[in-house]
């Protein structure tokens, strides 16, 4: 919201500079977002004089200006279809900086030199009003700064105001924030009203019908207006405040809702069309047209104001087409109602639209003295500046009376929230500074709170009241010990973080996805599969969430791809999320993903080679290692954006928790992925469960190894992993170590077979062993290879 | 004992010769010079013949041994050489040979930094689920049925009536139900809004949120966290401003603004000129979030405070963009190895 700085310094007449009233609001809650002076565009800005206005040849568009500035005369260009012969103008002089940096420098134009700039209100940053140059009136001085004749000394500030406070939405109501920090008393602007002996009454009557949407509705008639340009000194308000000014009786409605923060609306008396106002719900599909000019369809949402016959204003929302104030009106019907918060939020859903007056009926307006003080006000305005005669009486229907609320509030309580000892005589000035009714009962107060604050309701807002004036600053800083001194780290965190250690240590990036992924990939990657959709995406693209992680991670290539990053390592820990199963429970399950695509690091002594399923498991094998699992299987399984010859599940003690191989070319092409992708997706739920990280002391061994070398050639088919168990199992617990140092296949070997060398390392724990030993396991070794896989030994 | 003296003298000559050495020539040189049939060594052990029976076995003794050192060394000398082939071709400022690092991302780097000073501080982690039911996202929280969160504009709805969380204050909800005070939590997590994806604002986003819940808890106990971790987080020298605010769950509620990281204070870009840091969000429970919870709000008080983790990380690294974050670039994932 936009508040003037003059106007709240004249109503609290304080002597704050701009930046100290900024610092004081902000630190008790009312925070200033921005400060801007009204007359930073008018800089050489002056009043002038045009003493001659002639055609350029060949131009149609532009004319030339010659315009008295008091100290010099000048000739310039002007384009303004409205400028004319013997008007005082705005005239920017050379180095003057205008809205939009647009600074007035030298320039030719048709061979004329022009050296300044008739201005109009936009480029001056007074209002968007392009249409023509501000013509001032005939008694500008000239030659005096613009800023000065105006009195556009101001600051415009902007308030971000929480949603909680409803009153501090006027200039009343943010000076009576600052009013209280200096203890003194809001200046309300004294109300002048003389009433002609007419009554009201005999104009107007009202009728609620649903009293709980609209509790009060209050009505002045005012006879005998004469529609005009609002006074300078109205409009400067509104323009510093960033509202448009149209004419006197819109203006005041404007200018009283700005300073008391209560929405008023005028209708137009003789065209309102009936003398009675019934305020009733719309009836479903009624028409109802807006002064904007556009019609609605409403429903029992909307809360109209009628005629008795057809709606002349949206409650609270907008007025009429058919009761606007014209040039022409005549007679003024002024509203001032108070309208339940949840009715207007209906009301405006369905309208579409919101408006200043919506916002702050639905914040909660004040049903008693605001009310009533904002409909004396702006009468007493309107007759001042158009001439009008209020009529006597308010036309009031007020069936259910708003009470203020009492809250008792212990001093006990208030000392132990903040943590501060205020005196007694602290607290009850803080609340009295912000116009609440206190009464001491003791150890308690009773605090009457006016029907402007709804915000305060329980004793913990009267608290807040205290702590934001006393201002947290005032509060010291406790250094306790409460609850526990130290933090036992969940497992599944103490795996997340030590994953990552071990996995970017392995040469893996971590990357980092959100998990809301386009549907249509999302099917592609994991067909005739349950999705979490999303019922109101953010954007097409974003509309279910991953029910696995290589349906985020595909983007994650691509882009990286797109950059010419072609060697990538990838891993993220993540969430995938499945819709509710057959118990309703949803579920959320912890994964990891590792890629990798393109080749390996290239240095000098090494060639690079090409990322492939090894990489994986490898990584995988570093991360059981560190975790102390036990070993992964990983069996042939068909997944579905697997290649099918490379497409494997991934097994952990007999379960299996995700899978791993080569993604689908079909797949990868439709994410602009040309190069073999390689890929490993697991749950760590049960590798947590099972993770082992300190394991006993073992002895250091005290007996030599025997170690046994063997190469054997078998069929390519026979997996290398049986051949290693199968060894493992004939040398029995002798065999501390078995690995594979070779493998071959190629010339030297028969087609359809494989050469394997295997090195065992035999060692018994208690004795040294003797060579015959050693000999008669590695024996038995050799005689269980020949028999199980038909195994041919090679001699070295 | 003359000849015992003259082999020590030779052997540390030969020691001294090899450590001096360079090049297989001169290794060979000394091999030569003390070992050969000509040598210095063999030399003496030829003398031997003259001598009675127990001292030439003494002296054959003692020049074996040197024999031997003089030997080890001199291949070992040797060795050093040969790995680098020859001096004068190695070159050390050859970039070293290794599987290059990976890096973890920035954003669970500065998340693991906030956690680590919760750590510190005793707080203990909870977690909850992404896909939040209404009642815990809002409801719990204190906020009204009509509070504008609750629009379809803000929040992410899901079918099945579940919202995905806007903020992991739900943890708090969940976790008050099933825990007595004294409690002590941070809830460190993925959040959700509906935002058009821009620099500045994302559909998702990382959040810590912590909280305390005991008898006596106190805003100066609030504001003493606050501090505490801000001086750990930002460096001791940091000012902290507290801007009375408003958010559902909280009451009273305030904002932390710290003094600007880059500027100290001074007024820059980065701040806005303003000196100061918007960093963090904070306030007393609610008395109606406690009760919902079943905790006596009247014995029991407690603080919260949330905080954003990808805020904090663009102001700490300059970050411009906060697409940058889920893009995950790798070119701008390594920049923060
Ligand atoms: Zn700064």
């Amino acid at each position: 919201m936009k508040i003037s700085y003059n106007w709240l310094i004249e109503l609290t007449g304080l002597d704050w500079s701009v930046e100290e009233l900024s610092n004081r609001l902000t630190n008790c809650g009312t925070a200033v977002e921005d400060s801007e002076a009204t007359d930073r565009y008018m800089d050489k800005v002056v009043v002038g004089e045009v003493l001659d206005l002639k055609p350029i040849e060949g131009a149609d568009k532009i004319r030339l200006a010659t315009v008295n500035i008091g100290s010099e005369t000048m000739d310039l260009i002007c384009g303004a279809p409205n400028a004319a012969k013997g008007q005082k103008v705005a005239v920017a002089q050379l180095g003057a900086n205008l809205v939009g940096d647009l600074k007035i420098k030298k320039v030719k134009i048709r061979g004329i030199e022009s050296c300044g700039m008739i201005c109009s209100e936009r480029e001056l940053g007074i209002s968007d009003d392009h249409s023509g140059i501000i013509v001032l009136p005939q008694d500008a001085p000239v030659g005096q700064l613009l800023a000065e004749y105006l009195d556009f000394k101001d600051t415009q500030l902007t308030f971000e105001l929480t949603p909680n406070r409803p009153d501090s939405m006027s200039a009343i109501g943010l000076a009576r924030d600052a009013a209280a920090l200096a203890s003194v008393k809001v200046k309300k602007p004294e109300i002048k009203l003389t009433e002609s002996p007419e009554n009201a009454s005999d104009y107007i009557s009202v009728k609620i019908d649903d009293p709980d949407a609209c509790p009060r509705y209050a009505a002045r008639i005012i006879k005998n207006v004469k529609i005009e340009p609002s006074p300078w000194w109205v409009k400067k308000k509104l323009i510093v405040c960033g509202i448009r000014p149209i004419n006197n009786i819109v203006d005041i409605t404007n200018y009283v809702l700005l300073e008391s923060g209560h929405p008023l609306h005028a209708f137009d008396y003789d065209r309102f069309g009936s003398k009675e106002v019934v305020v009733r719900r719309a009836k479903d599909k009624e028409k109802f047209s807006t002064l904007d000019g556009n019609e609605h369809t409403c429903n029992p949402d909307v809360l109209l104001i009628t005629n008795g016959k057809k709606g002349v204003a949206a409650g609270g929302v907008m007025g009429g087409l058919n009761s606007e104030v014209e040039n022409d009106t005549n007679n003024i019907l002024l509203e001032a109602a108070y309208f339940d918060p949840s009715i207007i939020r209906k009301s405006r859903k369905h309208l579409g639209f919101v408006t200043e007056s919506s916002t702050r009926f639905e914040k909660g307006a004040d049903p008693n003295d605001g009310l009533i003080y904002a409909l004396n006000r702006a009468a007493a305005l309107i007759a001042e500046l158009s001439g009008g005669k209020v009529l006597k009486g308010i036309v009031d229907c007020y069936p259910n009376k708003i009470e203020p609320k009492k809250i008792k509030l212990r001093f006990s309580r208030c000392h132990a929230l903040i943590g501060k000892e205020l005196s007694k005589k602290r607290i009850i000035q803080i609340l009295s500074d912000l116009e609440l009714a206190v009464e001491d009962k003791g150890d308690n107060l009773s605090v009457t709170v006016p029907t402007f604050r709804p915000d305060l309701e329980r004793e913990i807002d009267l608290i807040e009241e205290v702590a934001r004036m006393e201002g947290w600053g005032n509060i010291p800083d406790a250094i306790t010990n409460i609850g526990s001194l130290f933090t036992p780290l969940f497992d599944d965190d103490k795996f997340a973080e030590e994953s990552r250690i071990v996995l970017t240590s392995a040469g893996f990036d971590e990357m980092v996805c959100h998990g809301l992924v386009d549907s249509k990939l999302a099917e592609k990657v994991n067909p005739g599969s349950q999705f979490v959709k999303i019922v109101n995406p953010s954007s097409s693209d974003l509309n279910v969430m991953r029910n696995n992680l290589v349906m985020s991670a595909l983007p994650v290539i691509n882009h990286n791809m797109s950059h010419r990053n072609m060697d990538l390592m990838l891993f993220e820990l993540g969430k995938v999320y499945f819709p509710p199963d057959k118990n309703g429970e949803w579920i959320e399950d912890n994964r990891i993903i590792l890629v990798v695509t393109g080749n390996s690091h290239i240095n000098w002594r090494e060639k690079p080679r090409a990322f492939d399923f090894y990489d994986l498991t490898g990584a995988i094998n570093s991360l059981s290692k560190h975790f102390h699992l036990s070993e992964f299987e990983y069996c042939p399984g068909k997944i579905d954006y697997f290649e099918d010859k490379l497409s494997y599940e991934i097994k952990f003690n007999g379960t299996v928790i995700g899978c791993i191989g080569q993604v689908k070319a079909s797949l990868a092409k439709a994410s602009d992925i040309k190069q073999p992708l390689f890929l490993a997706e697991f749950s760590i739920k049960l590798l947590i469960e099972n993770s082992n990280r300190v394991g006993d002391f073992k002895p250091l061994p005290q007996f030599p190894a025997a170690p046994r070398d063997l190469a054997i050639v078998v069929d390519v088919s026979v997996p290398a992993g049986d051949l290693l168990a199968g060894v493992k199992k004939a040398a029995g617990d002798l065999a501390e170590k078995v690995e594979i140092f070779d493998l071959y296949t190629g010339k030297q070997i028969e087609k359809g077979k494989k050469s394997i060398a295997i090195s065992i390392s035999y060692r018994h724990p208690e004795r040294s062993l003797s060579g015959e030993e050693v000999d008669e396991r590695q024996g038995k070794v050799i005689r269980s290879l020949k028999e199980k896989y038909n195994a041919e030994i090679r001699d070295k | 004992m003359s000849v015992l003296d003259d082999l020590k003298n030779l052997e540390s000559e030969a020691l001294e010769r090899i450590s001096n050495s360079g090049s297989l020539d001169a290794f060979n040189e000394v091999r030569v010079q003390f070992l050969g049939k000509k040598g210095s060594i063999t030399a003496v052990l030829k003398t031997l013949g003259k001598l009675p029976v127990d001292e030439r076995k003494l002296i054959g003794a003692s020049a074996n041994a040197v024999r031997t050192n003089i030997e080890e060394n001199i291949k070992s000398a040797q060795n050093k050489l040969s790995t680098c082939k020859t001096a004068s071709d190695f070159d050390p400022t050859l970039p070293g040979t290794a599987q290059p690092i990976g890096t973890i991302h920035i954003l669970n780097q500065v998340m693991n930094d906030i956690c680590r000073t919760f750590y510190g501080m005793g707080f203990e982690i909870a977690k909850g689920p992404d896909v939040e039911t209404d009642y815990y996202n809002f409801e719990a929280l204190n906020f009204p049925p009509d509070h504008p969160a609750r629009d379809m504009q803000d929040t992410l709805f899901v079918e099945n009536d579940r919202v995905l969380r806007t903020h992991t204050t739900p943890v708090q909800a969940r976790f008050l139900e099933t825990h007595k005070p004294p409690i002590k939590i941070i809830t460190p997590g993925k959040t959700f809004r509906n935002e058009a994806i821009s620099t500045r604002a994302h559909v998702a986003f990382h959040q810590v949120d912590g909280f305390l819940v005991d008898e006596g808890v106190s805003i100066a106990d609030l504001k003493g966290a606050i501090v505490a971790f801000c001086k750990a987080f930002f460096g001791e020298d940091v000012k902290l401003n507290f801007r009375p605010s408003f958010f559902p769950f909280t009451e009273p509620s305030a904002e932390v603004d710290v003094s600007c990281i880059l500027c100290k204070g001074k007024g820059c870009q980065l701040c806005k000129y303003t000196g100061w840091l918007e960093i963090l969000g904070c306030g007393m429970i609610d008395p109606n979030v406690l009760d919902n919870a079943g905790i006596d709000s009247e014995k029991y008080t407690g603080y919260a405070f949330g905080l954003g983790v990808e805020r904090i990380a663009m102001l700490k690294y300059k970050i411009n963009d906060i697409r940058l974050f889920f893009n995950n670039d790798i070119r701008f994932l390594r920049q923060f190895i």
